[in-house]
């Protein structure tokens, strides 16, 4: 991730960089058409070709000897691709990461380019089958989605002020779905999801495929063994399988390999067990995004 | 290792017929590991804003559990799962 610390983020977290959510940036890629393109294809996303395969049977044709590594490749160039001739329907330069409700409360109370909308998860309803109105986008992508009506939630309030959006934020953080924050495409930044396993398009290529197409998060979760009184309220909370009750200590154990810094558990632990930490304060997972 | 191979009628579910997949939804519900996508076809699209022609398929195929949920779920009977 700290390429895009360096690159982007002038060395600090990409997220907390104000330019890479200003109008004029957009316009200095000329964003909005490709918002436009993929927006309108949208759904299309997984069935579309790349070097002439699609996503239908993925995780067996990865595997298939040196085609599975060059598909990988190809994969994983498309993902973060910077280049002019980016294709908006394959959504070219479209990952994320995961961050913490504090750190997402910040953007949208003080980053995001207005106007901010709530717009249904289109993965959700893709691969669930449920319209859930959980994705925060603003800025140019905003005026996109909003000229496209099936995204747009019917009878509720959907454009967002700062206050509301943090409110929204904060009420999907507590009941179990992870924030995460995207470029779309990079460096342009224009969405904060809650995301949920396994409908998520991007955790799912990521931890079912090993694709980057969602970071780590910049924290990691810390058990405070003292404090853990084991009543597994926080295991229930990850979307990572990164947390589990072992009945012989009576506490929670954490899985730090899996553990993405989301901090969603923290939301069930009543015994302030539960914190999060710098990812680069732990040593095996310092860098590891 | 065998291959999960799944196979979806979609003269039983899908456009022009009687039972549109976006109505129904039933087999995405009860799929634990979510490996169907309901999309629009690139097909005859020449409307992506607003898509009709809509369709189940499998996709994550090496992630299905055999679990043979959707393919008791199904009204129409369109799902076939044979196990890898």
């Amino acid at each position: 991730m700290c390429k895009y610390c360096l690159q982007h983020g002038d060395g600090g977290k990409w997220y907390e960089n104000a330019r890479l959510y200003s109008d004029a940036l957009a316009d200095e890629y000329n964003l909005g058409e490709y918002l436009e393109e993929q927006w309108k294809n949208m759904e299309t996303l997984f069935i579309r070709k790349i070097m002439g395969f699609n996503s239908i049977g993925l995780g067996y044709k990865m595997k298939m000897p040196i085609i599975g590594r060059i598909l990988r490749w190809a994969v994983e160039r498309q993902i973060h691709s910077e280049s002019k001739g980016r294709n908006p329907v394959r959504a070219d330069g479209h990952f994320g990461q995961v961050l913490p409700m504090e750190d997402a409360i910040h953007i949208l109370g003080n980053l995001a380019a207005e106007p901010i909308i709530k717009n249904y998860c289109i993965c959700r309803y893709m691969q669930r089958g449920v319209k859930d109105a959980v994705c925060i986008n603003f800025g140019q992508l905003s005026e996109v989605i909003e000229k496209h009506t099936r995204y747009i939630p019917e009878g509720v309030k959907y454009k967002l002020d700062r206050e509301e959006a943090i409110a929204a934020l904060e009420a999907q953080n507590k009941k179990g779905y992870v924030a995460s924050v995207w470029f779309q495409p990079v460096p342009y930044i224009n969405a904060i999801c809650s995301c949920e396993t396994p409908e998520c398009g991007g955790l799912r290529l990521r931890n079912d495929f090993g694709l980057e197409t969602v970071y780590k998060g910049e924290y990691i979760i810390n058990v405070d063994i003292d404090n853990c009184q084991g009543c597994k309220e926080c295991v229930s909370m990850c979307q990572f399988s990164a947390l589990r009750y072992l009945p012989s200590v009576d506490r929670v154990i954490v899985d730090l390999n899996k553990c993405f810094g989301c901090g969603v558990c923290r939301h069930a632990c009543d015994h302030d067990a539960l914190s999060l930490i710098p990812r680069d304060d732990v040593p095996g997972q310092a860098g590891k995004y | 290792m065998g291959r999960t191979k799944i196979k979806i009628d979609h003269s039983k579910c899908g456009f022009g017929v009687s039972t549109d997949p976006r109505d129904c939804r039933r087999c995405l519900f009860v799929c634990d590991p979510a490996i169907l996508l309901m999309h629009p076809t690139l097909e005859d699209h020449p409307n992506p804003h607003n898509p009709e022609k809509w369709i189940v398929d499998a996709i994550w195929l090496s992630l299905c559990t055999g679990c043979m949920r959707c393919v008791n779920e199904c009204p129409e009977g369109a799902i076939q799962v044979f196990p890898g």
